[in-house]
């Protein structure tokens, strides 16, 4: 699949270098790249696969930011890591279930709402995810990328020493992309997985 | 086919299926569902998680766990059951242990089920029918306010995909006021005054419509888009979303999400109907 690639990111650049400087005609070319450059279902599949694996690392990153008893570096190194596996410019947006039964949004870059996990005012926190995720397929977005979602629980219990001081279970709905990112070093395209926005929807528990 | 559940070690499926089995026998008992019992793991097994996994089981492709439905779960769930899971069944006009329940919503449930299943009716995901109206949370001349967006798919080439703003409602948007009362016009030969009255005309701010050719509509969607470049309202997010599907021949179902943690919940059918209207009547119904 990646050699697929690597030849026909070369053929076209080959093609844009021969086309001219163009504005116009420079759009037009990378329109075509755009449509030439596709997945196989057997490519889609195995993403599907390592997205698993993204989400899950990100789940890691998220169970040591809010460690207390990880030391500062290795929080700190987690949060730059994490960072690492989104889309530039990815947010999180947070819905709370406010006394009246209301819902309130707030959406924060990614950075902020990392930097903010990791001060949270609690001595221990648990955050347990599910063994099991929701990935939608991936679909071909307008730029060539490929989209999906995918969704995961977590349970999240903030303590005050020995006490239960919170507790929620929360939906996270994490956006995939599939982005062609170039290797200057090996002079190469190729395929790579990036989280993309969340939307983290506390689980309104059943009136008894 | 790669499943769309991934570790899902600890779930046993026929018990699952079983419990599902039990589940929609009482439902045609009339009770609703509420078990507590079954972890919360299995309740995010069932809950419909996103609007695609709705699809994926209205069609009837994906069985609880997004494995591909076989010959074992359909003699055990045959397709009627399983669309008659995808209801918010703690609908007051479902349920038939209180008395608000409906017979007339009931006999439509029923009857939309059928027909679906006797045609094999199935939902496009792409489908330019599938209708996403987006109750937004807006801030307007410093005032919270809500404008409610529809958007649905549009293809892009062959097979690219995205999501397009059809359309834009919401009580801010209606500047315009009716008034009867009055007969509004630009006089018959106010042309050969170099139409002074035009001036008179723009001043009456709330009845502009009047002096405007016969067939013309507000466009709500150009309203909405000089606010928001003249910074009158700031967009802060969408608070619900509530999908219209008219792609079902004579029908219109509205699915919305059921926050509850209970397998009874997530993305599910609020209301049915019967429709003949195309998207733009659709659209234009939607006041």
């Amino acid at each position: 699949m990646f050699k697929k690639v690597l030849l026909l990111s070369l053929a076209a650049s080959i093609s844009l270098c021969l086309i001219g400087q163009t504005k116009t005609a420079v759009t037009s070319k990378q329109a075509k790249i755009v449509d030439e450059i596709n997945l196989s279902e057997e490519d889609i599949a195995l993403f599907k696969e390592q997205t698993m694996q993204k989400v899950e690392e990100f789940q890691q990153y998220i169970k040591t930011l809010g460690s207390k008893d990880e030391p500062s570096e290795k929080r700190d190194m987690a949060e730059k890591e994490a960072l690492k596996l989104f889309y530039k410019g990815a947010e999180m947006e947070t819905s709370y279930i406010l006394p009246d039964s209301s819902v309130q949004k707030i959406i924060r870059p990614m950075e902020k709402y990392l930097a903010r996990l990791k001060s949270l005012p609690y001595t221990r926190v648990i955050i347990k995810y599910y063994d099991i995720a929701y990935i939608r397929e991936f679909t071909k977005g307008p730029d060539g990328k490929y989209y999906s979602t995918a969704t995961i629980i977590q349970e999240f219990t903030g303590f005050s020493n020995d006490d239960i001081i919170y507790k929620d279970i929360t939906k996270k709905n994490v956006e995939i992309i599939i982005d062609i990112v170039e290797d200057k070093f090996f002079q190469e395209k190729r395929w790579k997985i990036y989280l993309g926005d969340i939307k983290a929807t506390e689980t309104k528990i059943a009136n008894p | 086919m790669i499943p769309l559940f991934t570790g899902h070690k600890n779930f046993g499926a026929i018990p699952l299926i079983i419990f599902f089995n039990v589940l929609v026998f009482n439902i045609s008992l009339g009770q609703t569902i509420t078990d507590q019992s079954k972890s919360n793991e299995n309740i995010f097994l069932v809950k419909t998680k996103q609007f695609n996994e709705f699809i994926d089981r209205f069609n009837y492709n994906t069985d609880f766990y997004g494995n591909r439905i076989d010959s074992t779960f359909m003699k055990k769930m045959p397709r009627e059951k399983f669309i008659a899971t995808l209801f918010d069944l703690k609908d007051e006009r479902i349920s038939t242990n209180n008395n608000s329940s409906s017979g007339n919503y009931n006999e439509t449930k029923t009857s939309f089920i059928r027909e679906v299943n006797k045609n094999n009716f199935l939902i496009d995901k792409y489908s330019a029918n599938i209708i996403a109206e987006a109750r937004s949370k807006v801030i307007f001349e410093g005032k919270p306010e809500t404008v409610y967006v529809f958007l649905n798919q549009e293809l892009v080439g062959r097979d690219m995909i995205k999501w397009v703003i059809l359309d834009v409602r919401g009580a801010i948007l209606n500047f315009l006021k009716t008034d009867t009362s009055l007969l509004r016009f630009i006089s018959p030969s106010s042309n050969e005054t170099d139409f002074i009255n035009l001036r008179r005309a723009m001043e009456d701010i709330d009845h502009l419509q009047y002096f405007a050719f016969k067939d013309y509509k507000v466009d709500y969607l150009t309203v909405f888009f000089y606010l928001l470049n003249q910074k009158r309202i700031k967009f802060e997010y969408v608070e619900d979303i509530i999908y219209h599907i008219i792609e079902i021949p004579g029908w219109c179902i509205k699915v919305k999400e059921f926050n509850r943690n209970e397998m009874n919940s997530g993305w599910l059918i609020s209301d049915v109907m019967k429709n003949n209207l195309d998207l733009s009547d659709y659209l234009k119904s939607l006041k």
